[in-house]
């Protein structure tokens, strides 16, 4: 009995060595992750910002200054443009989706794997389909207007998946009180859903931009690699993003290249902060909303 | 009790994940500034080479490999027999990163890039500059040529002079290629319209391309029609007038020459890059072939 | 009062189509990626030979005759995506038990931000960091020159860490309470109940965020080509030391100065990749649909 009960202690004793050592796995595991995003961070961050200047944010380019002017607002375009076509597209089908399709309806169906489809499909691929339908086919050429229809595309999923969210917690409570008003079901989505719905929308958008802001692979064939001097508002031109310009600093081999790629580097990280930073605080006003 | 016992395991924990970074970091400031008085000794010249190339695609990589003649011609075959398990890369400053992060590596680039990062092999014991490219001692180069056939029409010789001028050869040098005039004048803007034809080396056409942009800019009534399929092509196309400028990336035959005018737009010339840290400052061009078709791995093989 | 009604009617039934349009769109955008990839992609296979092609080992699309055989890059692809797994799954679900189960509050306020920007960092960020971190520590520490599968599978490891952390930890809160009160109430210790209780419970979800991270580490693209070395290994010669070339990268690196067959090749490259991607969006689905 009595050694029974000492090999139960021993046992139990192992099993809590054991518990301790997981538990101290799982803490590594997350300072671990943690720690990775810092280093990565503050390695860009200190070598970026000190190459940070006027002339580097609103310069003009050439091979000395390497200034990142044009790509900005290369960068800005596109995301008004593409946000301009691809949110009303995303925003509508996720009120088909929640609003208006039947349940179980089989083109319901058929959207949402398309939509699933869509978000999985890599950068590189949306690339290659921007150069062979926008570019080739349709004879856009390589300009900020292919990248901008390949990236609408892209962001599609991520705006429809947010927006649903958005619009099915709108509590049923709100669309019954305005149908019971006598008001239309349009009415009602466009006075009601939609505006209750709206943080949650905006978050998508905000995600949506994040992702613009760093793609480089769906627009290396599609918007191109080619650098402007000033900005320019042609959309026929072909001109780079901000990250676009990141790598091509990292592969040209200009003399202040690697500095200024650190710079660019920088200045994504800042903008990727601002929009994460905007997005946390719209979903928390978003569940704030919903616990009232 | 509780509290002691997490805060020490955090505590190690973070600890630990400093260390490692930290010891990550170290590494990387050793590996990419290398001291100027780096002792020799830290050179193993036993360690393998690490050969770097560009992609395929690349003019650079086209025209190193038949200079050095990596690319060999067997009949009607050409081969690359570039060594296997040599990095490729799509960009200059990816080969410098690479060649300025590791002693052992060899890599070329165009010479207008050439920076401190890395130092510039003398090859047969020709320097790598630009004065060396121009009085041809340093043959890994090759110039890209216009050529065209009796008198010009007033619209290709006003276009051959704007990619002589001042405007034009800046736009060269902003390629990386080396400008072959001299003391360039500025452009005179004439009212000229027409279309010019130009067909050619595949290499030349994007500094072509960029050319004609400018050009068209300055001169919005002239088009241009382009062919690209290679310099044998465009020095058909040209000697029997079918196009009006050929672009060519290689000297002309003897039998080339007594049919067309040259106008030399630029060159193109290599170095071939070495760390800092590697002793070796010289090569020789079979060494070089050697080292790129993997015949031999080693440093101590090609520098005695 | 009738005719407002049925101007009303009329708004409505319009409306309803542009929804209904707009739903389609993504459909319509799946098809044409497809369709125009498989028709720019499917006469350079034929042309090459698909045996040729996909397992044809020599890649020399600029020799006399011309070679574009892609299995090394298959392989390389394979590799890279397995590497990433092994670095970034065991890390990822550890994480994901710390946030769901271990992590203090006032941490995890901290924590869960950090994962989120971890998802925000633009690709070309990592690449550029492993290029300058990542492979001179691998080659200080490990040998070779660094550029390396090793080098690659490490970069991606990090960047699948937030698919893996966030759909593993929503799928661990999931897990009902009664499970682990259950578990706690014969004696298990924490550490005992969510390793023996609720990661099995969580299992699906486990899996279809390693599946995701799969699908983002076979596709990406900008941070592989600036680590992995871009070499085409023959299959015998493939090392975790030794550089390597993936599917995305042959686009990647060759895309912008090829011609003729070569650029052919390479979209047909996209294709494979595209079924690779189709795949896993299939077992996706399949899983999904076993568990309702």
């Amino acid at each position: 009995m009595e050694e029974l009960m000492k090999s139960n202690k021993s046992n139990i004793k192992k099993r809590k060595t054991k518990s301790f050592l997981l538990k101290c796995l799982v803490w590594f595991c997350g300072i671990l992750t943690v720690s990775v995003l810092v280093y990565i961070l503050l390695f860009i961050l200190i070598r970026g910002i000190p190459n940070i200047n006027i002339e580097f944010l609103f310069g003009s380019y050439n091979s000395e200054s390497l200034s990142a002017f044009s790509s900005i607002i290369a960068t800005i375009i596109m995301i008004i443009l593409s946000l301009v076509i691809a949110v009303p597209i995303g925003v509508f089908c996720a009120i088909y989706l929640t609003e208006y399709a039947k349940r179980g309806n089989k083109a319901v169906k058929l959207i949402r794997l398309a939509v699933d489809t869509l978000a999985g499909i890599p950068s590189i691929i949306y690339g290659l389909f921007g150069m062979i339908f926008f570019v080739t086919l349709l004879g856009f050429k390589t300009s900020i207007l292919s990248g901008v229809f390949t990236i609408a595309i892209m962001i599609l999923p991520v705006i429809i998946s947010s927006s649903e969210e958005a619009i099915k917690s709108v509590p049923d409570i709100y669309r019954e009180g305005s149908l019971g008003l006598g008001a239309s079901r349009l009415r009602t989505v466009f006075k009601i859903v939609l505006p209750s719905a709206m943080p949650g929308i905006l978050s998508g958008i905000i995600l949506a931009i994040g992702r613009i802001v760093g793609e480089t692979a769906a627009l290396i064939f599609t918007s191109g690699t080619n650098v402007m001097k000033m900005p320019t508002l042609n959309l026929f031109a072909s001109q780079r993003t901000l990250a676009i310009h990141m790598y091509m600093l990292a592969s040209e081999g200009l003399p202040h290249s690697k500095d200024m790629a650190f710079a660019t580097g920088a200045v994504l990280i800042v903008i990727v902060f601002i929009v994460n930073f905007a997005t946390t605080r719209l979903a928390n006003k978003l569940g704030r909303l919903n616990n009232e | 009790m509780k509290i002691v016992k997490k805060l020490i395991v955090v505590l190690s924990l973070a600890l630990m994940v400093t260390l490692v970074f930290t010891g990550c970091a170290k590494e990387k400031t050793s590996a990419s500034q290398p001291t100027e008085n780096a002792n020799a000794s830290d050179f193993n010249s036993d360690k393998d080479i690490t050969v770097i190339a560009r992609d395929s695609a690349s003019g650079t990589r086209g025209a190193f490999h038949e200079l050095m003649k990596i690319k060999v011609k067997e009949g009607d075959k050409e081969i690359d027999k570039l060594v296997v398990g040599a990095l490729e890369f799509d960009g200059t400053d990816k080969v410098i990163t690479a060649v300025e992060g590791d002693k052992y590596a060899i890599g070329y680039i165009s010479l207008g890039s050439v920076s401190d990062r890395i130092k510039a092999a003398s090859v047969d014991s020709v320097e790598a500059t630009i004065e060396n490219v121009k009085n041809k001692s340093y043959k890994v180069a090759r110039p890209f040529l216009l050529v065209t056939k009796g008198v010009e029409n007033e619209l290709v010789k006003n276009f051959l002079s704007f990619a002589d001028s001042k405007q034009g050869q800046e736009i060269v040098e902003s390629k990386h290629y080396i400008s072959a005039v001299d003391s360039p004048v500025d452009y005179v803007v004439s009212s000229l319209s027409g279309n010019i034809k130009v067909a050619g080396s595949t290499s030349v056409t994007p500094v072509m391309e960029t050319l004609q942009e400018a050009y068209q800019e300055l001169n919005p009534g002239v088009t241009f029609e382009m062919q690209s399929q290679g310099s044998s092509q465009g020095i058909k196309a040209a000697i029997d007038g079918t196009y009006d400028i050929g672009m060519s990336s290689r000297e002309l035959k003897d039998d080339e020459k007594s049919k067309l005018n040259e106008h030399v737009l630029a060159i193109d010339g290599i170095a071939v890059i070495l760390n800092n840290q590697n002793p070796t400052s010289d090569l020789s061009s079979e060494n070089i072939t050697k080292i790129f078709t993997g015949e031999a791995t080693k440093w101590s093989e090609v520098t005695k | 009062m009738v005719n407002s009604n049925k101007s009303n009617n009329l708004k409505e039934k319009l409306m309803q189509y542009v929804f209904y349009t707009s739903a389609l769109v993504s459909v319509l955008a799946v098809v044409s990626i497809c369709l125009f990839l498989l028709m720019r992609g499917i006469p350079a296979i034929a042309e090459i030979g698909f045996k040729n092609f996909i397992f044809g080992q020599k890649w020399a699309p600029v020799d006399t005759p011309p070679s574009f055989g892609i299995l090394s890059m298959i392989v390389g692809s394979l590799y890279v995506t397995a590497g990433a797994i092994v670095i970034g799954v065991p890390i990822g679900i550890m994480c994901a038990v710390f946030l769901a189960e271990f992590c203090p509050a006032h941490l995890y306020k901290f924590v869960k931000p950090s994962v989120n920007l971890l998802a925000g960092i633009p690709s070309i960020i990592y690449g550029f960091f492993g290029m300058q971190i990542v492979v001179p520590f691998v080659r200080e520490s490990f040998g070779g020159n660094g550029y390396s599968i090793l080098s690659a599978s490490v970069i991606l490891g990090i960047m699948i860490l937030p698919t893996i952390i966030s759909i593993s930890e929503s799928s661990i809160r999931a897990v009902p309470e009664t499970y682990k009160e259950g578990s706690l109430g014969i004696g298990a210790t924490k550490e005992e109940t969510v390793f023996k209780v609720v990661l099995p419970a969580a299992s699906s979800g486990i899996l279809t965020s390693i599946i995701l991270g799969i699908g983002r580490a076979v596709g990406e693209t900008m941070a592989v080509v600036m680590v992995a070395g871009g070499s085409v290994m023959p299959l015998d010669k493939i090392a975790l030391l030794k550089p390597i070339r993936t599917l995305t990268a042959n686009i990647v690196t060759e895309m912008s100065y090829s011609s003729g067959l070569h650029t052919e090749s390479l979209i047909a490259t996209g294709v494979v990749l595209f079924v690779f991607i189709i795949i896993l969006n299939a077992t996706l689905s399949l899983i999904k649909s076993s568990n309702n």
